[in-house]
């Protein structure tokens, strides 16, 4: 096709079509594009901030459940606050004996000697908490009868519920009033952290 | 007449061919503004639509901000939460893992036959904790768990003593086999299993005094009581 030889309408033609052809084509290029890559961060962003609201929503309109939440599981903890033990003068033996001691002379043993065992670490939940707690088992070796050294078991079992036994023996001495006997009681205890 | 002579021939040669009665030389100008006027809207509608969607982020976003010290109460209380309820749930394998004895030891006492003379009576100790991770070869540094893998420690209870003769033994087993101690004593009878209770260590004369000695049989048995299970 020579230009030269055109028709000057179709000249005209030729040359509205292709200024408008370029015109689409820098629209597209330059306009559309650009605002279609916009669009499509937008929507990405609106989305983000959009379930960060929902969440943040979700969770205020919980927030109700969470006070009581947190009140259920600290009076649920509240039993345990009170059983775990404390060191006295840096020791727990010493913490055992301040609590058994009565106990002990009640139930009619004598000649008490507390130590302290290594600390025995509790199985950990699926959540790690980042303070676990652990199992401190403090050996209690005294005298008296098979009689007094059940009494004494019951006493603990009823005063501290969540002292348990690990270890016990009654050796038969000369005098059956003063066998030798041996407890390994072990109390729950603020054992490591899991983060600092 | 035929009709041949009447036709008006009013398209050129090239045009004859074409779908369209408009010329090409008009559809094309027109067809490039279309064009155009379709990027333009197309464009439009695209910077509408991104303005209306930053314009809700803005909205979103200031929402968020006003509640952001509510939010960050909310979500401490909450991790808190998490915190505790992990805390308990530990605790409560701890409870999970107490058993009491004391009435055990009073209902053996009213079972012990009067000829039995008990010499030791015991819950040994359960053997030292591993918390060496498993997989990990003797003498490798390795982190150690945070806590043991298993949930489960057995205990049993030793008796020991000394009896004229093998009745009184007998009696006391059978004694420990009652209602009374299901709770507490596991029996199983099963010599082949590992977990067989009781299970009699040794039943032989008793050479620890003179004179009464030889006419004393000396015993030790031993129960499996319940496992202590740590879980909830």
């Amino acid at each position: 096709m020579n230009l030269q030889n055109m028709a000057p309408n179709a000249k005209r033609s030729l040359l509205i079509t292709a200024v408008f052809g370029a015109a689409a084509a820098c629209i597209y290029l330059f306009a559309v594009e650009p605002s279609e890559s916009d669009l499509a961060q937008a929507k990405r962003d609106l989305e983000e901030v959009r379930t960060r609201h929902e969440m943040m929503m979700r969770n205020l309109s919980g927030a109700d459940k969470v006070k009581e939440r947190l009140e259920n599981l600290n009076a649920g903890l509240d039993e345990f606050r009170a059983a775990i033990l404390q060191p006295s003068l840096e020791s727990y033996a010493m913490g055992a004996k301040r609590l058994l001691d009565p106990l002990a002379a009640g139930a009619g043993l004598s000649e008490t000697e507390y130590e302290e065992l290594p600390i025995v670490a509790l199985p950990v939940p699926k959540r790690l908490p980042v303070q676990l707690f652990a199992r401190r088992p403090i050996r209690l070796v005294c005298r008296g009868s098979y009689q007094a050294a059940v009494s004494f078991l019951l006493r603990v079992e009823k005063e501290f519920p969540l002292v348990a036994l690990e270890a016990m023996s009654v050796t038969a001495q000369q005098d059956p009033l003063a066998q030798r006997v041996e407890f390994v009681f072990e109390w729950p205890v603020k054992g490591g952290r899991t983060k600092k | 007449m035929s009709a041949k002579a009447y036709h008006l021939n009013l398209l050129k040669a090239s045009e004859r061919v074409s779908s369209s009665p408009v010329r090409l030389r008009v559809m094309l100008p027109v067809l490039a503004m279309f064009a155009v006027a379709g990027a333009v809207v197309w464009w439009g509608s695209l910077l509408g639509r991104v303005l209306m969607a930053k314009s809700s982020i803005q909205t979103l976003q200031s929402e968020i901000d006003t509640r952001k010290a509510a939010y960050a109460d909310v979500m401490e209380k909450m991790n808190l939460a998490n915190e505790l309820e992990s805390e308990l749930e530990q605790l409560e394998y701890y409870r999970g893992g107490c058993r009491s004895y004391g009435g055990v030891f009073t209902a053996l006492a009213e079972v012990m036959p009067l000829k039995i003379q008990l010499t030791r009576l015991e819950i040994p100790p359960p053997p030292p904790q591993s918390l060496v991770p498993p997989g990990v070869l003797p003498g490798r540094p390795y982190t150690p768990l945070w806590g043991p893998t298993g949930n489960v420690e057995s205990v049993s209870l030793v008796l020991a003593g000394r009896t004229p003769k093998e009745t009184p033994i007998v009696s006391l087993m059978e004694s420990l086999e009652s209602d009374t101690f299901t709770n507490f004593i596991s029996i199983v009878k099963d010599p082949r299993r590992s977990d067989q209770s009781p299970k009699v260590r040794s039943i032989r004369q008793d050479t620890s005094r003179r004179g009464e000695g030889s006419r004393m049989l000396a015993f030790e048995i031993e129960y499996r009581l319940k496992d202590r299970r740590f879980a909830k």
